[in-house]
């Protein structure tokens, strides 16, 4: 981990028509994050940069808050085009989440075919729950198989959105989808479980890159879907540094609660302290003055 | 019932009950075709603006928004409204010895029709039961059976009472509770095991439809309830007291793990507590641990220890106090306080004779405290 860790972060003015993003628009948003991000010139080289070809690669989404609210499809069929153009094999490739039926509910096709991409959930046949617990600090779970026999490389390609008792849930709490237990980790705003989740080695040892999907943005009364409280940001954050990028996450969603005259999320005592217990673990940078925001738009 | 509904029930209790063996052995089956989850409103629980629900159950107080679920991963807000996911959705039952629960005064040497669905509202690292109980409906395989169906299989099978088991009762209080009263109505009693983690009024109402309560006291100390267990150990001493002050028949486990909660000066305290806040006659079992789950670094407890702490028990008063999980040792049987006879000996789940008369002694005649008949 460098000393000061980039985040980007892309927008795209007028990206939604008919509440359907442009496809075409998101590949080259991510393709300017992240050649930006690798201080890269050409796509193939900033993939080269964080996969190696033979990597499996995974993208956990996160569908749980129903179509309006989830990680969209375009977005995510969008990163593996730019992916496949950087040299992944596209049956090398897994878009996932909890359950077939959040995935379908958010728009995105199940597809198990061995040679081509695919889109399933842990509750998939064939696929499950590790049969033991695996014991990590304050983490006790059984991990998705999809993560611990499929997957070598992992993307967080989560929502950005306001967590009632997380504060945020971003990149790292994305990772809750992939054991079986997330509901007993949201005690304390979800510290140091989110935390620590990120530093038990079946997810460290994958994790490579965080791209926050702040296309629409829900900055208050998440994480379920309220058009009142929710902003067209139209932008995507990328980071290598996951602890970074969610800080970069979390500064957002306090300038659209600004700008809408609500109370900041630690006037409301719920800030994300999970950050803050990551940095201890050495798991990445917290400190907004300490991290290196580059922001361009397409 | 219907018919077809009978027999479906019927063939699938076949299938299931072997007695002494949880029928969900096979956890976490890879290719379950579609979750079996209810839809029932949950009793407890408050509407807050914005679709967010409090859910007032237990001392966790969850507050959840829309789409989200409560520690227990089996209650979920759907657009406002609080849904029990299992209410119905058992994933284990078994026909077993009333002692297995352990209940030792309650009606001994009987068959208690033995039930649960997933889901617990706390987290112990050493429990017994995760396979069932620290996962999500979906998680494992349920089946259908009704609150009128499990009255009516308990009596089919020779069971004298309902025990509400494994995971944590608590949770499926809806369901549990409405058991209860069609199981009553047959002449059945009911019987729940519990980690005592549930608020007064929830409470109050299911000491109105149950027999017996057995509550896991699983430590003294706070520290210990906050770090192994993930919960708290006030409001399970609240749950206690307002048990016996309801004369609700009530024993106590204590499931002793070696190095983390065998303390000595810990375990006079509880007693002392015990016999000031439910007196003398309330069964105190403590049980031998056995490495588990998240606990697997530690060895079973030391038959030493659990005799040590059974003579602390005894010299602070307690009357009624045994040794558990451990088949054969003489602490598992009955002795009358007074006279020193022995009143019933087991044999681990086995009841070899009972000297009871009419609820007392047979050779004093003093009584007994329990339910014997």
């Amino acid at each position: 981990m460098s000393s000061r860790p980039k985040v980007v972060i892309i927008r795209a003015r007028g990206l939604f028509s008919e509440f359907r993003p442009d496809p075409k628009r998101l590949q080259a948003m991510i393709i300017k994050g992240l050649t930006l991000l690798t201080s890269e010139n050409e796509i193939k080289q900033a993939i080269e940069k964080i996969f190696s070809p033979s990597d499996r690669i995974g993208i956990k989404i996160n569908t749980i808050a129903g179509p309006r609210l989830s990680t969209l499809p375009e977005l995510a069929l969008a990163l593996v085009s730019v992916l496949t153009a950087g040299g992944i094999l596209q049956r090398n490739m897994i878009i996932w989440d909890r359950t077939n039926r959040e995935l379908r509910d958010a728009g995105y096709p199940i597809q198990t075919a061995r040679d081509k991409l695919k889109i399933f959930g842990t509750d998939n046949p064939g696929a499950g729950y590790e049969q033991e617990p695996y014991s990590f600090r304050n983490i006790g779970s059984l991990f998705s198989t999809i993560l611990t026999n499929f997957v070598t490389a992992s993307i967080s390609l989560a929502i950005l959105k306001d967590h009632g008792l997380a504060g945020i849930t971003a990149g790292m709490k994305n990772y809750f989808g992939a054991v079986h237990n997330p509901n007993k980790y949201h005690d304390n705003h979800c510290d140091p479980f989110v935390a620590e989740l990120l530093a038990c080695p079946p997810i460290k040892s994958r994790h490579r890159l965080t791209i926050l999907d702040a296309l629409v943005v829900q900055f208050h009364k998440g994480p379920s879907f309220h058009p009142r409280w929710a902003a067209q940001y139209e932008g995507l954050i990328f980071g290598l540094d996951p602890v970074a990028t969610d800080t970069v996450g979390w500064s957002i969603i306090e300038k659209l609660r600004s700008e809408k005259g609500l109370p900041s999320l630690k006037e409301e005592g719920r800030s994300p302290n999970y950050l803050e217990t990551a940095r201890v673990l050495g798991l990445g940078e917290n400190d907004l003055t300490k991290i290196q925001i580059i922001e361009e738009e397409v | 019932m219907k018919r077809r509904d009978f027999l479906k029930l019927s063939c699938g209790l076949c299938l299931s009950l072997r007695p002494g063996k949880l029928c969900s052995e096979s956890l976490f089956p890879l290719n379950l075709k579609q979750p079996n989850l209810s839809k029932v409103e949950a009793r407890y629980y408050e509407k807050l603006p914005d679709r967010e629900i409090k859910c007032t159950l237990c001392p966790r107080y969850c507050h959840l928004g829309d789409k989200e679920r409560g520690y227990c991963g089996v209650r979920e807000n759907d657009g406002g409204i609080y849904y029990t996911l299992v209410y119905g959705k058992v994933c284990a039952v078994n026909v077993d010895p009333i002692e297995k629960k352990p209940f030792f005064h309650f009606l001994p040497g009987t068959l208690a029709f033995s039930l649960a669905t997933a889901g617990c509202n706390v987290n112990c690292k050493f429990c017994q039961n995760w396979q069932i109980s620290q996962v999500r409906p979906e998680q494992v395989e349920a089946f259908d059976l009704p609150p009128e169906a499990v009255a009516l299989a308990a009596q089919r099978n020779n069971c004298l009472s309902v025990a509400y088991t494994y995971t944590e009762p608590v949770i499926f209080f809806e369901y549990m509770v409405d058991s209860s009263i069609a199981s009553r109505k047959r002449g059945l009693k009911n019987v729940v095991v519990t980690g005592g983690h549930i608020n007064p009024e929830p409470l109050e109402d299911l000491i109105k439809v149950v027999d017996a309560i057995k509550v896991d006291l699983k430590s003294f100390s706070e520290a210990f309830y906050k770090e192994y267990v993930r919960g708290e150990l006030k409001p399970v001493l609240e749950a206690i007291k307002l048990i016996h002050q309801r004369k609700m028949w009530q024993e106590i486990v204590y499931l002793v793990i070696p190095t983390l909660n065998d303390q000595e000066t810990m375990i006079r305290q509880m007693c002392r507590w015990l016999l000031k806040e439910v007196g003398p006659d309330v069964p105190l079992h403590f049980s031998r641990f056995h490495p588990m789950y998240l606990l697997k670094n530690l060895p079973p407890t030391p038959i030493s220890t659990l005799e040590k702490l059974y003579s602390i028990a005894k010299q602070e008063g307690l009357r009624y106090v045994y040794i558990g999980n451990v088949p054969g040792h003489k602490a598992e049987s009955t002795y009358c306080p007074f006279c020193g006879q022995l009143l019933i000996e087991r044999v681990g789940y086995q009841i070899e004779r009972i000297e009871l008369r009419d609820g007392k002694c047979r050779y004093c005649h003093a009584p007994i405290p329990g339910i014997w008949t």
